[in-house]
This record gives C-alpha cells, sequence and structure tokens, in this order.
C-alpha cells in the first residue's frame, strides 16, 4: 500500500487522473492532453479539492490540494510527485 | 387555504443574519410575490437562545418557527422536519439561513416551476465581500466589515445591488457548473419522492448533503433542472464550515468529498448540464439543453 504520493507509479497516476478528470468533466474519452492546465479543462477549485479527497481515498496517501495549484498539469503533477514509472527509468538508461 | 409556496429556512446561532435574511424574503422585499400565499417556516438547529416568531412580527410574514426535535451540528434534520411541516404546493428549502434573497427570486422560482410539470429550481449562490468569504476572512473580513459593505448599498433599499458587493462562488453564473443552490424549489410530490435530505450526511455543516441533494433531485426521473438568471442568494459571514477560513473550507470540502465517495460510491462533482436558464423578469428561457420543442412549449404557457 503507497503511503505517500512518491510511492505511487507515475504512470498509474497518470492514468487515474486522465480517467478521473475525464470522467468528472464529461471530457470525451482519449482527447484529455496531459501538458494542458487543469484550468483548461475546466477543472476549478472546488473540483481541485475534491480531486485530491478522492485521490486518497483511491491510494490511500495524503494529498495536499494545493499542490494542484502549484502543479497545475497532469504531467507537471506527476513527474514532482509520483515515482518515476519503470518504462520511464528504462528510458533514461537507454537514452 | 394552503399557500403556493413554503420556505424552509435552518438556522443556527444567526442572531444577526437571520434577521436580515427574513426581510429579504418578506413581502415588503420581495417583488411579484402576494402575501399571505407563501409561507416561511423558520427550524432553528439548536440555537442557545432560539428566535421566535414575534421577533420578526413587522415583516409581514405568514411565519412559523420551529425547533428541531434532534438538533445536531447537520442540519439534515432541521431540514427535514421544515419540509415535513410545509404545506406549499412548491417547497424551498435554504439550508443556510444566513443567505439574503435579491427581490424577484420568490417570483422567479415560482414562475420557472410553473414551466415544467417536474422542475428543479436552482438558484446561484454569491457571498458578500469581493472574493470567497474563506478568503476575504483571512484578511478581516468580518461581521463588522460586512454591516459597512451592506450599507454602502443602503441595504435593503434596492436588493438588486447586492450583486455589486458579492462573489459568485462558481464561474460564470448561471451557465457554469452549479455544485449547490442555497435555494432550493421543486414541488412537495418531488421533495417526498426524493425523501428530502439524506440522514447519512451527519457532520458538521452538513457536509455535502446540499451537492448530494441538488444531484439526487436532478437525477429523478423526467425531471427538469431550471436555472434563475439575475437572482441569487447571499451568503452572510457567520463561521460557517467553508466560509470562515481557508483551512476550515479546504478540510470540510476534502473530508466531505471523500465521505461522499464512500456513501455513493462515485466522486462528487459539480451539475454542468445546463438545463433551462429562465430569466422571469422577461418572461423567457434564455438557453437550454433540452429538445426545442419542449422548451417552445414552455414558454408559451
Amino acid at each position: 500500500m503507497a503511503t505517500t504520493l512518491q510511492d505511487i507509479d507515475g504512470d498509474t497516476l497518470r492514468a487515474w487522473m486522465v480517467q478521473y478528470i475525464t470522467t468528472v468533466l464529461d471530457l470525451p474519452e482519449g482527447k484529455l492532453d496531459t501538458s494542458e492546465s487543469f484550468t483548461t479543462y475546466g477543472l476549478d477549485s472546488v473540483e481541485a479539492v475534491v480531486m485530491a479527497g478522492v485521490m486518497e481515498e483511491e491510494f490511500r496517501v495524503q494529498v495536499d490540494p494545493m499542490l494542484f495549484f502549484e502543479h497545475h498539469t497532469i504531467d507537471d503533477f506527476v513527474q514532482t510527485y509520483a515515482k518515476p514509472s519503470e518504462q520511464s527509468l528504462a528510458g533514461e538508461k537507454t537514452g | 387555504m394552503d399557500p403556493d409556496l413554503s420556505l424552509v429556512v435552518v438556522c443556527y446561532e444567526m442572531a444577526r443574519e437571520l434577521p436580515r435574511t427574513l426581510l429579504s424574503l418578506s413581502p415588503a422585499y420581495q417583488r411579484g410575490v402576494s402575501p399571505g400565499r407563501y409561507e416561511v417556516i423558520v427550524v432553528d438547529n439548536g440555537s442557545a437562545e432560539p428566535p421566535e416568531a414575534r421577533q420578526f412580527a413587522d415583516f409581514g410574514l405568514t411565519l412559523r418557527v420551529l425547533r428541531c426535535s434532534s438538533a445536531s451540528p447537520s442540519p439534515v434534520a432541521a431540514l427535514n422536519e421544515g419540509l415535513a411541516a410545509a404545506r406549499g404546493t412548491l417547497v424551498g428549502a435554504w439550508i443556510d439561513g444566513a443567505r439574503l434573497a435579491s427581490p424577484g427570486l420568490l417570483h422567479a422560482a415560482t414562475t420557472a416551476a410553473s414551466l415544467h410539470p417536474r422542475p428543479i429550481v436552482a438558484t446561484t449562490n454569491y457571498q458578500l465581500g469581493f472574493q470567497r468569504q474563506h478568503l476575504s476572512a483571512a484578511e478581516g473580513y468580518d461581521r463588522a466589515r460586512e454591516d459597512e459593505l451592506l450599507g454602502s448599498i443602503d441595504w435593503p433599499r434596492d436588493g438588486y445591488r447586492l450583486f455589486e458587493v458579492a462573489t459568485p462562488e462558481m464561474k460564470n453564473p448561471p451557465f457554469g457548473p452549479m455544485l449547490e443552490s442555497n435555494a432550493l424549489f421543486m414541488p412537495k410530490s418531488l421533495w417526498n419522492e426524493l425523501s428530502g435530505y439524506d440522514p447519512a450526511f451527519t457532520e458538521p455543516g452538513g457536509g455535502m448533503v446540499n451537492p448530494d441533494t441538488l444531484a439526487r433531485a436532478c437525477a429523478l426521473p423526467a425531471t427538469q433542472l431550471i436555472r434563475l438568471m439575475g437572482e441569487a442568494t447571499f451568503h452572510q459571514i457567520h463561521g460557517g464550515m467553508t466560509t470562515s477560513s481557508a483551512a476550515l473550507a479546504l478540510q470540510t470540502l476534502n473530508e466531505g468529498s471523500r465521505f461522499y465517495l464512500r456513501l455513493r460510491g462515485q466522486p462528487l462533482k459539480p451539475i454542468r448540464k445546463l438545463g433551462w436558464v429562465v430569466d422571469a423578469s422577461k418572461n423567457a428561457i434564455l438557453a437550454c439543453d433540452g429538445p426545442s420543442e419542449i422548451v417552445a412549449g414552455a414558454v408559451g404557457q
């Protein structure tokens, strides 16, 4: 079980955030650009706080909602806080 | 004769705020409604010194003041007791008795509700002050500043001037996402169908019970969400769970959203469906996301 965001695999967290935001905002599947800011999608501050709460429930970690205001794209958030995924580590080793 | 409209107003320790709220609901302030055709039911949720109807005798209201039989930090029981006591065909629920109404709100809600057999009439929430109160409170906004603010627009002379000194809780009202509506109107039959507010929400302030109620109402079969244009409620600062400080607002929303997820099995989310947007002052539906023939029929009524 994860205890902090850094215990969560980056790809797992990215996929979860994409799915969550797509569902909550009723966006078409596969259309969300993870390099765009949350506000571009229409995710407001209230929903960001809610997302933090749901993330806490899902991954059993504490999530400060203010992190979404400091790192306001999925890519930035995941790269800053999650554990680098095996795939990206492999890419770094071979790159 | 039973009234056309009942308003259920829940209060707790609102000696300063409740008189203004009731004044804003009075026949002298509200436009286009007939005195005697609506009633106000105040349900006190355990105040040390509960309000009494005689304090508001000058307002010309058909008023009952009840004391919740099972007062608790959550307003749910008080709301449901008020809903049970309501005699009107249309019932509006005020989960927070610290909210002022705009002057055409009751007329607009009544008009909008008449456009559909199963209407869910939602009003936009504003907060007094130039930013949301959980932020302004940290900069010194308090009851005294708010009194000055209301004085600056000579309230209650023209209640529409409240829009000049208030901040919407959500973006682009009334067209944007709507998390909740403080003044939520439905026929009494729909409130019964919904079984009122869900008693599972026992948290102080009720947690996310108000968003939950709006979402459940909109999910009832064949209902029509109707948003009101140009009317709103305005929150007076009073120590509420989501308006007193940023930390408390975040904590309440965070814990509330987690509880909601556990209870409902899905995340809390604002209503994005537009429904109908009604401007009662123009007797017009300004926008809709439903079939146009239905809207055309409604306008013609």
